[in-house]
């Protein structure tokens, strides 16, 4: 009796997971490796492909202090880095704006996770492409969440 | 004896049937079990091979709407019009036909095909005319006559409607260009205007500190350092000026995007008013 | 009554052939979804197994159809369902083995679906209901996979161990573990000399930069405390010294860290390529 009702709610449990089978799948290998997501100095920051004097200048201020000198911006991507992603998708009008608006709302002291979403690294989340004045490619995650 | 001969008969001629599990009507059987179990591709599958053999209506409705579930609307609106003529459910499938559309996201296709009329289901009307309003809700066409609108729904709702229609005609959105002059005035005072009060404060502490030492240094004629602080204090006005604009857009971003959850979550609540599909 | 005895069985012979019939029907229709699991036709052979299901009246095939969804599900990486799918099949098992093995199964893919303290669940409930040898070197060989996956070599090392004490797995993981480095000592020694970490970890570059830092940003605050420049002394110490030092710190950290997850990683990737024997 207790067996049949297991397997009756099996059955039924399976039916939510129907949808797996909406799109034909194929096999999938898994990889066995351990996610590294604890680590937060070592994770890669978004970063657009850009050239000359500001990967140069990125690539410097990156090997002589901002790997050294410990985790420090409350957001994600790191001031330094809103600055040169800014500077590259922005130009040299916008992009300067931008990190200065950014800049000072780090030196904010009463911001919190009431005002930005968390992002999964556990920081601030606060992308550039929300800075740009173009309402379409605004990213909105509920605020207090986690962000992508 | 005769008896016997007949069950066994009957056993045999029913056990044949159902041996052949590729036959037509075994086919419908299982298609009908996955069809009820939600697992609507193997269901299609199934489906497409019967329909070879049998013409069925509400099969071929069943084999569209596997498609509707899936989420393949264009895929299901085609397949519905196969039962658009001379078929009992008629009605039923123009009206999954409208909903397709609908919920394929092309409110221009939908609403194109619900002016036109030519498959508008009579039992329905009422139903598509909601769909149409709601369509409206959901894109950024010219909202249509008040009147009209909120008369489609039933009235237990139309306060909800009324509010949605105000709310989309007349979004509650904080300008840009208001915000950046207002910093422009006094800095900070257009993030304090989006409502980021303590960002705001911030804004006119760090011009106002900078302009002070810049002030302070050329006094005491250290032109350097008041050139310096002059130059840091005009980058951070600026700055100011640019991320208030950049709060106020945020601000409007928000503002359509909880408009956007409030209505989906609204219309998905009460089945976009439309009739259970026991099909 | 002769009569009626021959009619009787008459109408068994006929129902009998019937049944065999359909037998040989749903032993073919399990061998072709067989076959389109053997050539990675994954989701067309469930449909085969939910066709035979569906069919088999006599129940005959229960138990291996829904063991073999769950095993086809697992190949698409879909461990939800397949463990509902052997679980399923557990409740149609016939004997204590095909129990078993559809235990093992949810165990297996609770482990690649990153759930091993579900997987540990499962295994010590298994080891309280089945006391015979196989079984209990089958648990701790599982057990031993789960704490892999959990990067604690240590005490997978200790359950294949129980298997065999010179068990091939059980000395990869002593090997690993051998090779990891200690986050503790790495954090300790920063503290004492800045760089010291990361040059433990193998970063010397990293680590020279740090400790030049800290020596810099050092000579610097007690050079401007001599000369009495108390403002200087304290913004260097604050601004420059004391952030290099503890990001010198969280580097050290940071560094061990990742370098032990890189050998844990390495040795995963390995088994899951070269070892042949079972693995999740």
């Amino acid at each position: 009796m207790i067996k049949s009702i297991i397997f009756c709610l099996l059955l039924v449990s399976t039916l939510s997971y129907a949808q797996t089978d909406w799109v034909k799948w194929d096999a999938v290998e898994v990889s066995y490796k351990i996610s590294n997501a604890s680590s937060k100095i070592i994770i890669t920051q978004k970063q657009s492909p850009d050239s000359g004097i500001i990967s140069f200048l990125r690539n410097t201020y990156a090997f002589f202090i901002s790997d050294l000198d410990g985790d420090n911006c409350p957001f994600y991507p790191s001031c330094s880095h809103f600055f040169v992603q800014a500077i590259s998708e922005s130009g040299m009008i916008k992009g300067p704006l931008m990190f200065a608006d950014r800049f000072m709302r780090d030196l904010n002291f009463f911001k919190s996770k009431n005002n930005y979403p968390i992002h999964r690294i556990g920081k601030f989340h606060d992308p550039v492409s929300n800075y740009t004045l173009n309402e379409q490619v605004i990213e909105i995650t509920p605020i207090g969440s986690i962000g992508d | 004896m005769p008896m016997i001969i007949t069950y066994s008969d009957m056993l045999c001629q029913d056990s044949s049937k159902d041996l052949d599990l590729f036959s037509y009507k075994s086919r419908l059987k299982f298609g009908n079990h996955l069809y009820f179990e939600k697992d609507y591709l193997r269901a299609s599958y199934e489906f497409r091979e019967y329909l070879k053999y049998e013409d069925n209506d509400t099969i071929r409705f069943r084999f569209a709407n596997c498609f509707y579930n899936i989420g393949r609307y264009i895929e299901a609106a085609d397949n519905f019009k196969s039962t658009f003529y001379n078929s009992t459910i008629q009605d039923e499938s123009r009206l999954a036909y409208f909903k397709s559309l609908f919920f394929s996201g092309d409110f221009n296709l939908f609403r194109n095909s619900s002016r036109n009329e030519i498959y508008l289901p009579e039992k329905y009307l009422t139903e598509v005319n909601r769909l149409y309003f709601t369509s409206f809700l959901m894109d950024n066409s010219v909202l249509p006559d008040t009147g009209n609108f909120i008369s489609a729904f039933p009235d237990s709702n139309k306060n909800d409607i009324r509010n949605f229609y105000i709310q989309k005609k007349f979004p509650q959105y904080k300008s840009p260009t208001t915000a950046a002059l207002l910093s422009s005035v006094i800095p900070g005072l257009g993030k304090i205007y989006v409502g980021n009060i303590t960002d705001g404060l911030t804004s006119f502490l760090v011009t106002g500190v900078l302009t002070f030492l810049a002030i302070d240094n050329f006094k005491h004629k250290h032109s350097f350092r008041g050139w310096l602080f002059t130059g840091l204090g005009a980058f951070f006005y600026a700055g100011n000026i640019y991320g208030s604009a950049a709060a106020a857009t945020i601000f409007n971003a928000g503002v359509k995007f909880n408009f956007d959850n409030d209505v989906k979550s609204y219309f998905e609540k009460r089945n976009y008013f439309l009739p259970e599909n026991n099909l | 009554m002769m009569k009626k005895f021959l009619c009787k069985l008459i109408f068994y012979f006929l129902v009998s052939l019937v049944s065999v019939q359909a037998q040989n029907e749903f032993s073919s229709q399990f061998d072709y979804a067989n076959t389109l699991f053997k050539t990675g036709n994954y989701f067309d052979a469930i449909t085969e197994y939910k066709r035979l299901i569906f069919f088999d009246s006599t129940k005959t095939y229960y138990y291996r159809p829904y063991f073999q969804i769950g095993i086809c599900y697992k190949a698409g990486a879909k461990f939800d369902e397949a463990i509902k799918y052997f679980s399923i099949s557990e409740l149609n098992s016939s004997d204590d083995l095909e129990r078993f093995d559809s235990k093992i199964e949810i165990v297996r893919c609770n482990i690649l679906r990153g759930t091993t303290s579900r997987a540990h669940q499962l295994l010590n409930e298994m080891e309280l209901k089945y006391t015979g040898n196989n079984s209990k070197d089958s648990i701790n060989y599982w057990r031993g996979w789960a704490y892999m996956f959990e990067d604690d070599w240590t005490s997978a090392a200790a359950s294949f161990a129980k298997i065999n004490p010179n068990h091939e797995l059980k000395l990869i993981c002593d090997r690993v573990e051998k090779e990891k480095v200690s986050v503790t000592f790495a954090t300790v020694i920063s503290y004492i000399l800045p760089g010291a970490g990361q040059i433990y970890t193998g970063n010397f570059l990293s680590g020279l930069l740090s400790l030049g830092w800290n020596v810099l940003s050092a000579y610097l605050t007690i050079n401007a405390f001599n000369a009495d420049r108390i403002f200087d002394g304290i913004a260097i110490l604050t601004l420059i010294w004391q952030r290099f030092y503890r990001g010198n710190i969280q580097n050290a950290e940071e560094f061990a860290k990742s370098k032990n997850i890189d050998i844990a990683n390495s040795a995963l990737i390995n088994l899951q390529k070269q070892f042949r024997g079972a693995k999740p």
